[in-house]
């Protein structure tokens, strides 16, 4: 490893203090907005002291209240999304790390491709399709319609896994005469279970930040967190207290899991292309 | 087929499994693959038949009538569609680049490994974790033109605010959106560069070094080039993301003042879910759905053409 001078090292950590102030800051000051009492919002020059203020959350998830259930909701969503991916992508990410096949990396391809197509697209018809068949407003809406990204994503992050396993255990168990499917059980499954919790987290991760969905196929009682922040927005004026004091409780989810996370985070961002 | 292997592994069942073998692969990719499909080809073909309909939601929950190639011409006509393609390749374009290169130089800042840099790549991600909406939230506070934190600093150090503020002027809100993805999704090169950096071994390097390449001259032409193919796949999924940018139009700005700052998928969204022109937004949908295939299948004709997965 390269040596620095005391020099360079000083404009090093210069720098590194500002990344830090430029990216961490913005998040900082908007947790101080959910402690401070309404009034002072705009309180100019900043006040860095002040008398913590509870009401903000008080107000939201305790009385009356009305974002509590959304905590709910999104918890529902989220988990419901995980949960059915889990099973299509796992099957899909076996066979395509295990066999041998035409077209791949078409398929490969394909999954990726409806990563990155735009949502919005998909939604209205969705939007209208869910009122039809009377599906409009219910958590199975959201949580169906959010396989078009959940499964392609985890497929990706659990194939490179799998990938991982070495095919050496799987033959050996073939030999020892288990079939296909007991080796997959005891084999497989407990080796890439680090990847199984890995992938749904993120899934997870996902599915709760994801707004386009709920915003359009969401309905008074099954609302999300986050759409129901953007209700703070109002015609009589924006309640920032409350938006910061719910913006924050749904931001603690997905900073908690990608603290867990660890050395995972850059393959999971992705989608178990980069090791990391 | 498979005798020897059958002797070999005295398991009689071989034979019985390598031809189940070559359906199995299929048959486990079957059940993702049709759901994802019903999935995708119900909108398309949904949007491809309404888009010869005239419909409006709110006077029919039915198509009324068939209006040929109308819904194409209004699509130009009614909506300010040509300045959303625009507004979304600029963002794209623009966005992308920013994060990438500032994230190789936080990469670089990182890779110096010196005492601290391990628990600032561990906190660095913080913004990427937030979904987009959250970071839409934070920004319209720290930029409310009365009273918000960044008009104000700014303002101390003589830089020119405008009164409307940076999302309610017509020539920064667009630019503002971008900044704030920016500020979310650099940490995300940042780290994942950094990963790459590491993955460079230790003997090109030396090699490199011993051929007299140092410096910049060394990070153009051995360290650029072995990170080729994760910049690659980097700025693809970036690029694609920012082109869909809906979640901080609609918090920041919702694609104004005026139509200053629409993305395509903003158009989308007012045609369809405000305005509730349904056969004009399936018409959309399609433009959009051609921009995009175009776009993807030449970054993967020529970015892609030789990747193993």
């Amino acid at each position: 490893m390269r040596r620095h001078t005391a020099r360079q090292k000083l404009a090093i950590y210069a720098l590194t203090l500002l990344v830090m102030v430029f990216f961490l800051g913005p998040i900082c000051w908007f947790i101080l907005l959910a402690f401070r009492h309404p009034s002072e919002a705009y309180t100019l020059p900043p006040q860095l002291i002040f008398e913590p203020y509870l009401g903000n959350f008080i107000d939201t998830f305790v009385e009356p209240g009305n974002n509590a259930p959304q905590l709910v909701n999104s918890l529902i969503v989220s988990s419901g999304a995980t949960l059915l991916s889990l099973p299509f992508a796992l099957s899909a990410a076996y066979a395509l790390s295990r066999f041998a096949m035409r077209g791949k990396e078409f398929i490969m391809n394909w999954y990726i491709s409806l990563l990155i197509a735009p949502p919005i697209v998909f939604v209205i018809p969705y939007f209208i399709l869910m009122s039809w068949i009377g599906w409009a407003g219910s958590y199975q809406a959201m949580i169906l319609t959010l396989q078009t990204l959940a499964i392609p994503f985890s497929v990706w992050l659990l194939k490179s896994f799998i990938d991982e396993v070495p095919l050496d255990l799987e033959e050996a168990a073939w030999v020892d005469g288990a079939t296909r499917l007991r080796a997959f059980f005891r084999i497989i499954i407990p080796l890439a279970l680090p990847g199984l919790i890995v992938t749904s987290m993120f899934t997870f991760v996902f599915s709760w930040n994801n707004v386009l969905f709920p915003l359009v196929l969401s309905r008074g009682s099954t609302v999300t967190l986050p759409v129901g922040t953007i209700s703070f927005f109002a015609s009589t004026g924006v309640y920032w207290g409350h938006i910061a004091a719910t913006a924050v409780v749904a931001m603690l989810p997905p900073m908690i899991i990608f603290l867990l996370l660890g050395r995972y985070v850059v393959r999971g961002l992705t989608f178990g292309a980069v090791k990391g | 087929m498979g005798r020897p292997g059958k002797f070999l592994l005295g398991g009689s069942g071989l034979l019985n499994r390598s031809t189940v073998n070559k359906r199995l692969p299929y048959i486990l990719l079957a059940p993702s693959v049709i759901i994802l499909l019903a999935l995708i080809l119900y909108p398309l073909g949904f949007a491809l038949r309404n888009s010869f309909w005239f419909w409006n939601l709110q006077t029919s929950p039915m198509p009324l009538y068939h209006s040929g190639w109308d819904n194409f011409r209004m699509v130009f006509l009614v909506t300010p569609f040509s300045e959303a393609l625009k507004n979304t390749l600029l963002l794209a374009g623009l966005g992308t680049f920013a994060q990438f290169w500032l994230g190789m130089g936080i990469a670089l800042l990182l890779h110096t490994h010196l005492r601290g840099m391990g628990l600032m790549r561990a906190v660095l991600i913080m913004p990427t974790t937030l979904a987009p909406v959250v970071a839409g939230f934070l920004f319209r506070y720290l930029l409310e033109p009365k009273g918000g934190i960044l008009p104000w600093l700014l303002k101390g150090l003589g830089v020119p605010v405008p009164p409307q503020g940076f999302l309610g002027n017509a020539g920064t809100a667009l630019f503002s959106i971008g900044l704030v993805d920016t500020w979310q999704w650099t940490p995300f090169f940042a780290i994942v560069l950094y990963a790459g950096l590491l993955s460079i071994s230790e003997e090109i390097k030396e090699a490199a070094q011993v051929d007299g390449a140092s410096g910049w001259r060394m990070f153009w032409s051995v360290t650029l080039p072995l990170l080729r193919p994760i910049a690659a796949f980097l700025v693809m999924i970036r690029f694609m993301q920012l082109f869909n940018s809906f979640d901080l139009v609609y918090v920041l700005t919702n694609g104004g003042p005026g139509t200053a700052s629409r993305t395509l998928s903003f158009n989308l969204y007012r045609e369809g879910l405000v305005n509730y022109n349904i056969g004009l937004t399936a018409a959309m949908t399609w433009l959009v759905v051609i921009i995009v295939s175009i776009i993807i299948n030449l970054y993967l004709f020529f970015v892609f053409r030789k990747r193993e997965w």
